[in-house]
Protein backbone atom coordinates (compact mmCIF):
# COMPACT_ATOMS: atom_id res chain seq x y z
CA UNK A 1 0.00 0.00 0.00
CA UNK A 2 1.45 3.14 -1.06
CA UNK A 3 1.56 6.14 1.31
CA UNK A 4 -0.97 8.93 0.44
CA UNK A 5 0.42 12.71 0.23
CA UNK A 6 0.22 14.35 2.88
CA UNK A 7 -2.28 16.77 2.03
CA UNK A 8 -4.89 13.97 1.15
CA UNK A 9 -3.54 12.22 4.50
CA UNK A 10 -5.04 15.52 6.45
CA UNK A 11 -8.58 15.81 3.93
CA UNK A 12 -8.85 12.08 5.42
CA UNK A 13 -8.17 12.99 9.08
CA UNK A 14 -10.11 15.48 8.44
CA UNK A 15 -13.11 13.86 7.38
CA UNK A 16 -13.02 11.28 9.72
CA UNK A 17 -12.61 12.59 12.85
CA UNK A 18 -15.24 14.79 11.95
CA UNK A 19 -17.95 12.10 11.15
CA UNK A 20 -16.85 10.41 14.29
CA UNK A 21 -17.17 13.54 15.96
CA UNK A 22 -20.56 14.19 15.04
CA UNK A 23 -21.36 9.91 15.25
CA UNK A 24 -20.76 10.29 19.30
CA UNK A 25 -22.38 13.89 19.50
CA UNK A 26 -25.40 12.12 19.08
CA UNK A 27 -24.48 10.45 22.86
CA UNK A 28 -22.74 13.78 23.86
CA UNK A 29 -24.46 13.45 27.03
CA UNK A 30 -22.28 9.67 27.79
CA UNK A 31 -19.95 11.82 28.16
CA UNK A 32 -20.75 14.11 30.85
CA UNK A 33 -21.06 11.15 33.10
CA UNK A 34 -17.50 12.03 32.98
CA UNK A 35 -18.38 15.55 34.67
CA UNK A 36 -19.37 13.96 37.87
CA UNK A 37 -17.09 11.05 37.45
CA UNK A 38 -14.07 12.72 37.15
CA UNK A 39 -14.73 15.46 39.71
CA UNK A 40 -15.83 12.84 42.54
CA UNK A 41 -12.65 10.97 42.32
CA UNK A 42 -10.63 14.03 42.54
CA UNK A 43 -12.18 14.79 45.89
CA UNK A 44 -11.50 11.53 46.99
CA UNK A 45 -8.09 11.69 45.99
CA UNK A 46 -7.68 15.62 47.58
CA UNK A 47 -9.38 14.32 50.48
CA UNK A 48 -6.97 11.23 51.14
CA UNK A 49 -4.06 12.72 50.72
CA UNK A 50 -4.41 15.85 52.80
CA UNK A 51 -4.88 13.45 55.57
CA UNK A 52 -1.86 11.55 54.45
CA UNK A 53 0.35 14.28 53.68
CA UNK A 54 -0.83 15.38 57.47
CA UNK A 55 2.24 17.63 58.83
CA UNK A 56 4.63 15.99 56.61
CA UNK A 57 6.02 18.94 54.25
CA UNK A 58 7.11 16.14 51.22
CA UNK A 59 6.78 12.35 50.49
CA UNK A 60 8.75 10.83 47.74
CA UNK A 61 9.71 14.08 46.92
CA UNK A 62 6.33 15.81 46.34
CA UNK A 63 4.31 18.36 48.50
CA UNK A 64 0.72 18.17 48.89
CA UNK A 65 -0.07 20.67 46.37
CA UNK A 66 1.93 19.23 43.88
CA UNK A 67 0.27 16.09 44.66
CA UNK A 68 -2.94 17.90 44.28
CA UNK A 69 -2.18 19.27 41.01
CA UNK A 70 -0.75 16.14 39.78
CA UNK A 71 -4.22 14.16 40.42
CA UNK A 72 -5.92 16.99 38.56
CA UNK A 73 -3.36 16.95 35.72
CA UNK A 74 -3.98 13.17 35.57
CA UNK A 75 -7.92 13.28 35.50
CA UNK A 76 -7.66 15.96 32.57
CA UNK A 77 -5.10 14.36 31.00
CA UNK A 78 -6.91 10.75 30.67
CA UNK A 79 -10.07 12.66 29.04
CA UNK A 80 -7.45 14.04 26.25
CA UNK A 81 -6.04 10.61 25.60
CA UNK A 82 -8.87 8.37 26.23
CA UNK A 83 -8.83 5.30 23.39
CA UNK A 84 -10.79 2.28 22.50
CA UNK A 85 -8.92 1.30 19.31
CA UNK A 86 -8.54 -2.11 20.77
CA UNK A 87 -12.22 -2.58 21.25
CA UNK A 88 -13.30 -1.57 17.90
CA UNK A 89 -10.57 -3.39 16.15
CA UNK A 90 -11.36 -6.45 17.84
CA UNK A 91 -14.94 -6.21 17.00
CA UNK A 92 -14.18 -5.82 13.49
CA UNK A 93 -11.94 -8.73 13.42
CA UNK A 94 -14.67 -11.34 15.58
CA UNK A 95 -17.26 -9.82 13.05
CA UNK A 96 -15.27 -10.10 9.60
CA UNK A 97 -16.51 -5.97 8.99
CA UNK A 98 -12.50 -5.81 9.19
CA UNK A 99 -12.52 -6.85 5.13
CA UNK A 100 -14.14 -3.45 4.48
CA UNK A 101 -11.17 -1.85 5.80
CA UNK A 102 -8.60 -4.45 4.22
CA UNK A 103 -10.34 -3.62 0.92
CA UNK A 104 -10.01 0.56 1.15
CA UNK A 105 -6.50 2.38 -0.21
CA UNK A 106 -6.04 3.34 3.25
CA UNK A 107 -3.90 2.17 6.36
CA UNK A 108 -6.35 1.01 9.33
CA UNK A 109 -4.21 2.41 11.44
CA UNK A 110 -4.33 6.11 10.09
CA UNK A 111 -8.31 5.43 10.24
CA UNK A 112 -8.19 4.59 13.21
CA UNK A 113 -6.19 7.27 14.40
CA UNK A 114 -8.53 9.67 12.86
CA UNK A 115 -11.52 8.43 14.59
CA UNK A 116 -9.91 9.02 17.69
CA UNK A 117 -8.92 12.28 16.96
CA UNK A 118 -12.47 13.26 16.54
CA UNK A 119 -14.05 11.27 19.64
CA UNK A 120 -11.50 13.08 21.98
CA UNK A 121 -11.82 16.18 20.30
CA UNK A 122 -15.58 15.33 22.07
CA UNK A 123 -14.07 14.25 24.83
CA UNK A 124 -12.22 17.91 24.52
CA UNK A 125 -15.35 20.02 24.66
CA UNK A 126 -17.67 17.92 27.36
CA UNK A 127 -14.93 15.97 29.68
CA UNK A 128 -11.98 18.02 29.63
CA UNK A 129 -13.41 21.94 29.93
CA UNK A 130 -16.18 21.41 32.29
CA UNK A 131 -13.95 19.48 34.52
CA UNK A 132 -10.89 21.90 34.30
CA UNK A 133 -13.69 24.46 35.26
CA UNK A 134 -14.80 22.80 37.95
CA UNK A 135 -11.12 21.77 39.57
CA UNK A 136 -10.32 25.55 38.81
CA UNK A 137 -13.51 27.75 39.85
CA UNK A 138 -14.98 25.21 42.52
CA UNK A 139 -12.20 23.89 44.38
CA UNK A 140 -9.58 26.44 43.34
CA UNK A 141 -6.83 23.94 42.18
CA UNK A 142 -3.99 25.84 40.24
CA UNK A 143 -4.09 23.76 36.90
CA UNK A 144 -1.60 26.54 35.27
CA UNK A 145 1.36 24.44 33.81
CA UNK A 146 4.83 25.17 34.32
CA UNK A 147 5.42 25.14 31.28
CA UNK A 148 2.42 25.15 28.18
CA UNK A 149 4.56 24.61 25.68
CA UNK A 150 6.19 21.20 26.71
CA UNK A 151 2.45 19.91 28.19
CA UNK A 152 1.06 20.57 24.43
CA UNK A 153 4.38 18.16 22.93
CA UNK A 154 3.91 15.65 26.19
CA UNK A 155 0.37 15.05 26.08
CA UNK A 156 0.17 15.17 22.32
CA UNK A 157 2.92 11.99 22.98
CA UNK A 158 0.47 10.33 25.33
CA UNK A 159 -2.39 10.37 23.14
CA UNK A 160 -0.11 8.63 20.37
CA UNK A 161 1.18 6.58 22.57
CA UNK A 162 -2.13 5.35 24.09
CA UNK A 163 -3.46 5.01 20.65
CA UNK A 164 -0.35 2.69 19.77
CA UNK A 165 -0.53 0.63 22.41
CA UNK A 166 -4.58 -0.21 22.38
CA UNK A 167 -3.90 -0.75 18.55
CA UNK A 168 -1.25 -3.14 19.15
CA UNK A 169 -3.66 -4.98 21.56
CA UNK A 170 -6.40 -5.22 19.01
CA UNK A 171 -4.04 -6.28 16.60
CA UNK A 172 -3.88 -9.59 19.19
CA UNK A 173 -7.14 -9.97 18.00
CA UNK A 174 -6.05 -11.93 14.62
CA UNK A 175 -4.43 -14.07 16.51
CA UNK A 176 -6.64 -14.89 19.82
CA UNK A 177 -10.36 -16.11 19.65
CA UNK A 178 -11.60 -13.67 22.42
CA UNK A 179 -8.35 -11.24 23.14
CA UNK A 180 -10.74 -9.61 26.09
CA UNK A 181 -8.26 -11.67 28.33
CA UNK A 182 -5.52 -9.77 27.22
CA UNK A 183 -7.15 -6.50 26.89
CA UNK A 184 -7.99 -7.05 30.63
CA UNK A 185 -5.26 -7.90 31.68
CA UNK A 186 -3.21 -4.82 29.59
CA UNK A 187 -6.16 -2.49 31.07
CA UNK A 188 -5.23 -3.29 34.94
CA UNK A 189 -1.39 -3.04 34.20
CA UNK A 190 -2.06 0.71 32.81
CA UNK A 191 -4.11 1.53 35.54
CA UNK A 192 -1.77 0.63 37.92
CA UNK A 193 1.90 2.05 35.93
CA UNK A 194 0.70 4.96 34.31
CA UNK A 195 0.39 6.97 37.61
CA UNK A 196 -3.90 7.02 37.39
CA UNK A 197 -3.84 5.56 41.10
CA UNK A 198 -0.77 6.39 42.41
CA UNK A 199 1.90 8.68 41.45
CA UNK A 200 4.72 5.71 40.85
CA UNK A 201 7.35 7.53 42.48
CA UNK A 202 5.51 5.22 45.32
CA UNK A 203 6.39 1.97 43.94
CA UNK A 204 9.51 -0.43 44.64
CA UNK A 205 12.42 0.60 43.47
CA UNK A 206 12.60 -2.27 41.29
CA UNK A 207 9.20 -1.05 39.51
CA UNK A 208 10.34 2.02 38.96
CA UNK A 209 13.47 1.65 36.86
CA UNK A 210 11.34 -1.22 34.59
CA UNK A 211 8.56 1.36 33.99
CA UNK A 212 11.12 2.87 31.29
CA UNK A 213 11.28 -0.19 29.60
CA UNK A 214 6.93 -0.12 29.66
CA UNK A 215 4.76 1.84 27.59
CA UNK A 216 2.47 2.62 30.59
CA UNK A 217 4.30 5.59 32.09
CA UNK A 218 4.47 7.28 29.14
CA UNK A 219 0.49 7.60 28.91
CA UNK A 220 0.08 9.47 32.32
CA UNK A 221 2.57 9.68 34.52
CA UNK A 222 5.43 11.58 32.10
CA UNK A 223 2.32 14.40 31.37
CA UNK A 224 1.09 14.78 34.56
CA UNK A 225 4.92 15.44 35.51
CA UNK A 226 5.55 17.91 33.11
CA UNK A 227 2.45 19.44 34.34
CA UNK A 228 4.23 19.77 37.82
CA UNK A 229 7.07 20.67 36.55
CA UNK A 230 9.87 18.30 37.42
CA UNK A 231 10.24 14.86 36.64
CA UNK A 232 11.24 11.79 39.10
CA UNK A 233 11.34 7.97 38.81
CA UNK A 234 14.00 5.31 39.59
CA UNK A 235 16.34 7.98 41.62
CA UNK A 236 16.77 8.97 38.23
CA UNK A 237 15.85 13.20 37.55
CA UNK A 238 15.44 13.99 34.16
CA UNK A 239 14.68 17.36 33.02
CA UNK A 240 11.70 18.34 30.86
CA UNK A 241 13.20 18.37 27.68
CA UNK A 242 15.18 15.19 28.45
CA UNK A 243 11.77 13.09 29.94
CA UNK A 244 9.77 14.61 26.84
CA UNK A 245 12.47 12.75 24.69
CA UNK A 246 12.57 9.78 25.98
CA UNK A 247 8.64 10.03 25.82
CA UNK A 248 9.11 10.29 22.04
CA UNK A 249 11.72 7.76 21.67
CA UNK A 250 9.13 5.71 23.45
CA UNK A 251 6.25 6.46 20.57
CA UNK A 252 8.62 5.44 17.71
CA UNK A 253 9.28 2.58 18.78
CA UNK A 254 5.74 1.79 19.91
CA UNK A 255 4.99 2.63 16.14
CA UNK A 256 7.40 0.59 14.50
CA UNK A 257 6.25 -2.58 16.88
CA UNK A 258 2.36 -1.87 15.35
CA UNK A 259 3.26 -1.40 11.86
CA UNK A 260 5.48 -4.68 12.56
CA UNK A 261 2.22 -6.76 14.32
CA UNK A 262 -0.01 -5.02 11.93
CA UNK A 263 1.49 -6.91 8.54
CA UNK A 264 1.93 -9.75 10.46
CA UNK A 265 -1.68 -9.77 11.24
CA UNK A 266 -3.02 -8.51 7.90
CA UNK A 267 -1.04 -11.64 6.48
CA UNK A 268 -3.40 -13.99 8.97
CA UNK A 269 -6.64 -12.57 8.17
CA UNK A 270 -8.96 -14.61 5.83
CA UNK A 271 -12.81 -13.75 5.71
CA UNK A 272 -15.80 -15.22 3.77
CA UNK A 273 -16.88 -11.92 2.09
CA UNK A 274 -19.50 -11.52 5.09
CA UNK B 1 -45.47 -11.86 48.18
CA UNK B 2 -46.70 -15.61 49.94
CA UNK B 3 -44.82 -18.33 50.99
CA UNK B 4 -45.62 -20.42 47.92
CA UNK B 5 -44.28 -17.19 45.82
CA UNK B 6 -41.05 -17.32 47.94
CA UNK B 7 -40.62 -21.06 47.25
CA UNK B 8 -41.14 -20.70 43.48
CA UNK B 9 -38.38 -18.03 43.76
CA UNK B 10 -36.14 -19.71 45.77
CA UNK B 11 -36.20 -23.14 43.61
CA UNK B 12 -35.58 -20.71 39.90
CA UNK B 13 -32.86 -19.34 41.95
CA UNK B 14 -31.47 -22.28 42.71
CA UNK B 15 -31.93 -23.80 38.53
CA UNK B 16 -30.62 -20.13 37.48
CA UNK B 17 -27.67 -20.51 39.74
CA UNK B 18 -26.49 -23.71 38.28
CA UNK B 19 -26.86 -22.72 34.52
CA UNK B 20 -24.76 -19.84 35.54
CA UNK B 21 -22.31 -22.16 36.88
CA UNK B 22 -21.80 -24.18 34.17
CA UNK B 23 -22.23 -21.83 31.60
CA UNK B 24 -19.13 -20.30 32.99
CA UNK B 25 -17.19 -23.48 33.39
CA UNK B 26 -18.06 -24.70 29.85
CA UNK B 27 -15.49 -22.06 29.17
CA UNK B 28 -12.97 -22.35 32.00
CA UNK B 29 -10.40 -20.67 30.98
CA UNK B 30 -12.43 -17.68 29.98
CA UNK B 31 -13.92 -17.96 33.69
CA UNK B 32 -10.70 -18.02 35.38
CA UNK B 33 -9.35 -15.26 33.65
CA UNK B 34 -12.37 -13.09 34.11
CA UNK B 35 -12.53 -13.81 37.76
CA UNK B 36 -9.16 -13.27 38.20
CA UNK B 37 -9.09 -9.66 36.58
CA UNK B 38 -11.98 -9.03 38.46
CA UNK B 39 -10.37 -9.63 41.51
CA UNK B 40 -6.96 -8.00 40.66
CA UNK B 41 -9.34 -4.93 39.60
CA UNK B 42 -10.82 -4.79 42.76
CA UNK B 43 -7.46 -5.09 44.57
CA UNK B 44 -6.08 -2.14 43.83
CA UNK B 45 -6.95 0.45 45.82
CA UNK B 46 -5.54 -2.04 48.69
CA UNK B 47 -2.10 -2.19 47.08
CA UNK B 48 -2.69 1.86 47.23
CA UNK B 49 -2.87 1.76 50.82
CA UNK B 50 0.21 -0.63 51.08
CA UNK B 51 2.19 1.66 49.04
CA UNK B 52 1.19 4.81 50.74
CA UNK B 53 1.98 3.26 54.23
CA UNK B 54 5.29 1.68 52.53
CA UNK B 55 6.17 5.45 52.69
CA UNK B 56 6.21 5.64 56.35
CA UNK B 57 2.53 7.42 55.80
CA UNK B 58 -0.90 6.48 56.42
CA UNK B 59 -4.16 7.88 57.77
CA UNK B 60 -3.86 9.36 61.66
CA UNK B 61 -5.08 6.99 63.87
CA UNK B 62 -5.41 4.15 61.82
CA UNK B 63 -3.06 1.51 61.12
CA UNK B 64 -2.01 -0.27 57.55
CA UNK B 65 -4.02 -3.65 58.36
CA UNK B 66 -6.64 -1.50 59.82
CA UNK B 67 -7.51 0.22 56.52
CA UNK B 68 -6.78 -2.68 54.59
CA UNK B 69 -9.55 -4.80 56.95
CA UNK B 70 -11.85 -2.10 55.40
CA UNK B 71 -11.02 -2.65 51.81
CA UNK B 72 -11.98 -6.35 52.50
CA UNK B 73 -14.61 -6.00 53.77
CA UNK B 74 -15.48 -3.51 50.61
CA UNK B 75 -13.69 -6.10 48.46
CA UNK B 76 -16.19 -9.07 49.84
CA UNK B 77 -19.29 -6.78 50.01
CA UNK B 78 -18.53 -6.03 46.03
CA UNK B 79 -17.99 -9.68 45.18
CA UNK B 80 -21.37 -10.66 46.79
CA UNK B 81 -23.14 -8.21 45.34
CA UNK B 82 -21.62 -8.70 41.86
CA UNK B 83 -22.49 -12.38 42.06
CA UNK B 84 -26.43 -11.56 42.26
CA UNK B 85 -27.12 -8.22 41.10
CA UNK B 86 -23.64 -7.47 38.89
CA UNK B 87 -25.84 -8.15 35.75
CA UNK B 88 -28.94 -6.36 36.51
CA UNK B 89 -27.55 -2.65 35.44
CA UNK B 90 -26.00 -4.11 32.11
CA UNK B 91 -28.94 -6.69 31.43
CA UNK B 92 -31.45 -3.97 31.81
CA UNK B 93 -29.82 -1.22 29.77
CA UNK B 94 -29.42 -3.46 26.75
CA UNK B 95 -33.17 -4.56 27.16
CA UNK B 96 -34.09 -1.19 26.88
CA UNK B 97 -31.98 0.06 24.05
CA UNK B 98 -32.43 -3.47 22.27
CA UNK B 99 -35.98 -2.69 22.89
CA UNK B 100 -36.44 -6.60 24.15
CA UNK B 101 -37.60 -5.69 27.74
CA UNK B 102 -41.32 -6.55 27.18
CA UNK B 103 -39.69 -10.14 26.53
CA UNK B 104 -39.70 -10.30 30.39
CA UNK B 105 -42.78 -8.09 30.73
CA UNK B 106 -44.68 -10.88 29.15
CA UNK B 107 -44.05 -13.69 31.27
CA UNK B 108 -45.85 -14.50 34.28
CA UNK B 109 -43.33 -13.46 36.60
CA UNK B 110 -42.35 -10.24 38.28
CA UNK B 111 -39.74 -8.41 35.98
CA UNK B 112 -36.76 -7.70 38.97
CA UNK B 113 -36.51 -10.98 40.23
CA UNK B 114 -36.60 -12.67 37.01
CA UNK B 115 -34.04 -10.71 35.61
CA UNK B 116 -31.83 -11.19 39.03
CA UNK B 117 -32.61 -14.38 38.57
CA UNK B 118 -31.14 -14.59 35.03
CA UNK B 119 -28.40 -12.65 35.18
CA UNK B 120 -25.94 -14.25 37.93
CA UNK B 121 -22.51 -13.35 38.02
CA UNK B 122 -20.10 -16.20 39.11
CA UNK B 123 -17.08 -14.56 38.08
CA UNK B 124 -17.89 -12.50 40.68
CA UNK B 125 -16.90 -15.24 42.99
CA UNK B 126 -13.40 -14.65 42.83
CA UNK B 127 -13.53 -11.34 44.00
CA UNK B 128 -15.45 -12.27 46.96
CA UNK B 129 -12.89 -15.25 47.55
CA UNK B 130 -10.66 -12.52 47.12
CA UNK B 131 -11.98 -10.49 49.65
CA UNK B 132 -12.75 -13.32 52.16
CA UNK B 133 -9.15 -14.28 52.44
CA UNK B 134 -7.96 -10.28 52.61
CA UNK B 135 -10.47 -10.07 55.57
CA UNK B 136 -9.15 -13.35 57.39
CA UNK B 137 -5.43 -11.99 56.86
CA UNK B 138 -6.58 -8.10 57.92
CA UNK B 139 -8.70 -9.25 60.65
CA UNK B 140 -5.81 -11.76 61.68
CA UNK B 141 -2.96 -8.53 62.58
CA UNK B 142 -5.83 -6.46 63.56
CA UNK B 143 -8.70 -7.36 65.32
CA UNK B 144 -6.63 -8.03 68.95
CA UNK B 145 -9.88 -9.06 70.82
CA UNK B 146 -12.96 -10.35 69.22
CA UNK B 147 -16.09 -10.22 71.30
CA UNK B 148 -19.72 -11.82 69.79
CA UNK B 149 -21.28 -8.20 69.97
CA UNK B 150 -18.79 -7.08 67.67
CA UNK B 151 -19.06 -10.21 65.38
CA UNK B 152 -22.63 -9.60 65.34
CA UNK B 153 -22.49 -6.12 65.16
CA UNK B 154 -20.20 -6.83 62.02
CA UNK B 155 -22.75 -9.42 60.68
CA UNK B 156 -25.40 -6.83 60.81
CA UNK B 157 -23.90 -3.80 59.40
CA UNK B 158 -21.86 -6.00 56.55
CA UNK B 159 -25.77 -7.26 55.47
CA UNK B 160 -26.63 -3.36 55.65
CA UNK B 161 -23.64 -2.81 53.29
CA UNK B 162 -25.21 -5.12 51.15
CA UNK B 163 -28.24 -3.69 50.85
CA UNK B 164 -26.24 -0.25 49.94
CA UNK B 165 -24.78 -1.51 47.29
CA UNK B 166 -27.63 -3.48 45.69
CA UNK B 167 -29.82 -0.46 45.84
CA UNK B 168 -27.29 1.40 43.87
CA UNK B 169 -26.94 -1.36 41.25
CA UNK B 170 -30.78 -1.07 41.28
CA UNK B 171 -30.83 3.06 41.16
CA UNK B 172 -28.62 2.63 37.99
CA UNK B 173 -30.46 0.25 36.47
CA UNK B 174 -33.87 1.88 36.54
CA UNK B 175 -31.70 5.34 35.59
CA UNK B 176 -31.09 3.23 32.31
CA UNK B 177 -34.92 3.51 31.37
CA UNK B 178 -34.69 7.11 31.20
CA UNK B 179 -30.82 8.15 29.86
CA UNK B 180 -31.15 5.06 27.28
CA UNK B 181 -27.68 3.25 26.32
CA UNK B 182 -25.41 4.91 28.61
CA UNK B 183 -23.00 2.15 29.33
CA UNK B 184 -20.98 4.60 31.23
CA UNK B 185 -23.79 4.58 34.00
CA UNK B 186 -22.38 2.29 36.70
CA UNK B 187 -19.29 4.80 36.86
CA UNK B 188 -21.32 7.32 38.63
CA UNK B 189 -21.82 3.96 41.16
CA UNK B 190 -18.32 3.14 41.08
CA UNK B 191 -17.17 6.44 41.83
CA UNK B 192 -19.55 7.47 44.65
CA UNK B 193 -18.75 3.90 46.24
CA UNK B 194 -15.39 4.99 46.82
CA UNK B 195 -15.90 7.13 49.58
CA UNK B 196 -16.82 3.67 51.39
CA UNK B 197 -13.43 2.42 51.45
CA UNK B 198 -11.28 4.38 53.57
CA UNK B 199 -11.81 5.70 57.10
CA UNK B 200 -14.80 8.07 57.12
CA UNK B 201 -13.01 10.25 59.47
CA UNK B 202 -10.39 11.51 56.81
CA UNK B 203 -13.37 13.04 55.28
CA UNK B 204 -15.11 16.71 56.14
CA UNK B 205 -18.31 16.22 58.67
CA UNK B 206 -20.69 17.28 55.71
CA UNK B 207 -19.19 14.34 53.83
CA UNK B 208 -19.59 11.82 56.41
CA UNK B 209 -22.85 12.75 56.99
CA UNK B 210 -23.97 12.26 53.54
CA UNK B 211 -22.39 9.21 53.08
CA UNK B 212 -23.36 8.37 56.59
CA UNK B 213 -27.60 8.71 55.79
CA UNK B 214 -28.18 10.17 52.61
CA UNK B 215 -26.40 7.76 49.92
CA UNK B 216 -24.59 5.36 52.76
CA UNK B 217 -21.69 3.74 50.79
CA UNK B 218 -19.55 4.35 54.50
CA UNK B 219 -21.64 0.90 55.26
CA UNK B 220 -20.46 -0.67 52.37
CA UNK B 221 -16.62 -0.90 53.97
CA UNK B 222 -15.96 1.38 57.04
CA UNK B 223 -18.66 0.74 59.50
CA UNK B 224 -18.44 -3.24 59.28
CA UNK B 225 -14.81 -3.28 59.82
CA UNK B 226 -15.20 -0.35 62.94
CA UNK B 227 -17.67 -2.66 64.47
CA UNK B 228 -15.52 -5.86 64.12
CA UNK B 229 -12.13 -3.49 65.25
CA UNK B 230 -14.20 -2.43 68.28
CA UNK B 231 -14.38 1.54 67.58
CA UNK B 232 -17.93 2.62 68.22
CA UNK B 233 -19.03 4.85 65.33
CA UNK B 234 -21.59 7.79 66.59
CA UNK B 235 -24.38 6.79 64.15
CA UNK B 236 -23.94 3.75 63.16
CA UNK B 237 -27.21 1.85 63.68
CA UNK B 238 -29.34 4.62 62.37
CA UNK B 239 -27.22 4.37 59.16
CA UNK B 240 -27.91 0.50 59.02
CA UNK B 241 -31.36 1.58 58.66
CA UNK B 242 -31.05 4.18 56.20
CA UNK B 243 -29.76 1.28 54.21
CA UNK B 244 -32.41 -1.03 54.10
CA UNK B 245 -34.44 1.91 53.46
CA UNK B 246 -31.93 2.79 50.26
CA UNK B 247 -32.19 -0.50 49.07
CA UNK B 248 -36.40 0.05 49.54
CA UNK B 249 -35.83 3.05 47.75
CA UNK B 250 -33.98 1.38 44.38
CA UNK B 251 -36.64 -1.10 44.50
CA UNK B 252 -39.32 1.13 44.21
CA UNK B 253 -37.22 3.71 41.54
CA UNK B 254 -36.95 0.44 39.40
CA UNK B 255 -40.87 -0.71 39.21
CA UNK B 256 -41.87 2.78 38.74
CA UNK B 257 -39.42 3.62 35.86
CA UNK B 258 -39.80 0.20 34.58
CA UNK B 259 -43.43 2.18 33.66
CA UNK B 260 -41.70 4.28 31.38
CA UNK B 261 -40.46 1.52 29.38
CA UNK B 262 -41.45 1.85 25.58
CA UNK B 263 -40.83 -0.88 22.91
CA UNK B 264 -42.09 -2.19 19.90
CA UNK B 265 -42.52 -5.60 20.23
CA UNK B 266 -38.91 -6.83 20.65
Amino acid sequence: MTALPLVRQWEVMRAVSVVTYKEWAAYRTHSLVSVFVGPVYFVVQYFIWTAVYGGAGTLHGLELTQMIRYFGAATLIGYLTMDFADWNLSMLVRTGRYLTFALRPLHHRFFALSQKVGHRALGFLFEFLPCLLIFVLLFRVDMRPASAGWLLVTVALAFLMGFYVRYCLGLASFWLVDARGLQGVVAILSGLFSGTLIPLVFFPHWLQVLQFFLPFQYMLYVPAMVFTGSYSLGSTHLSIPQVVGCQAAAVVVMFLLSEVLYRAATRRFTDSGS
Amino acid sequence: MDAVAVRRYLAAYRVCLRIAVRQATTYRASFLLSSVITLVGNLAFPLVTVLIYGSGAGFPGWTADEVLLIQSVFTLSAGLSGLVLGGVVFVTMDRVREGTLEIVLLKPVRPLPFIVLTTLQPESAGVALGGAVLLGWAASRSVHAVSVTGVLSFVGLFLAGLCVMAGMSLVMAATSFRWVGNSRLPEIADSTRTFGRYPLAIFPRAVQSVVTFVVPVGMVGFFPASALLGRSVPGMWPAAATCVAFLGFGVWLYHHQIRHYQGVGG
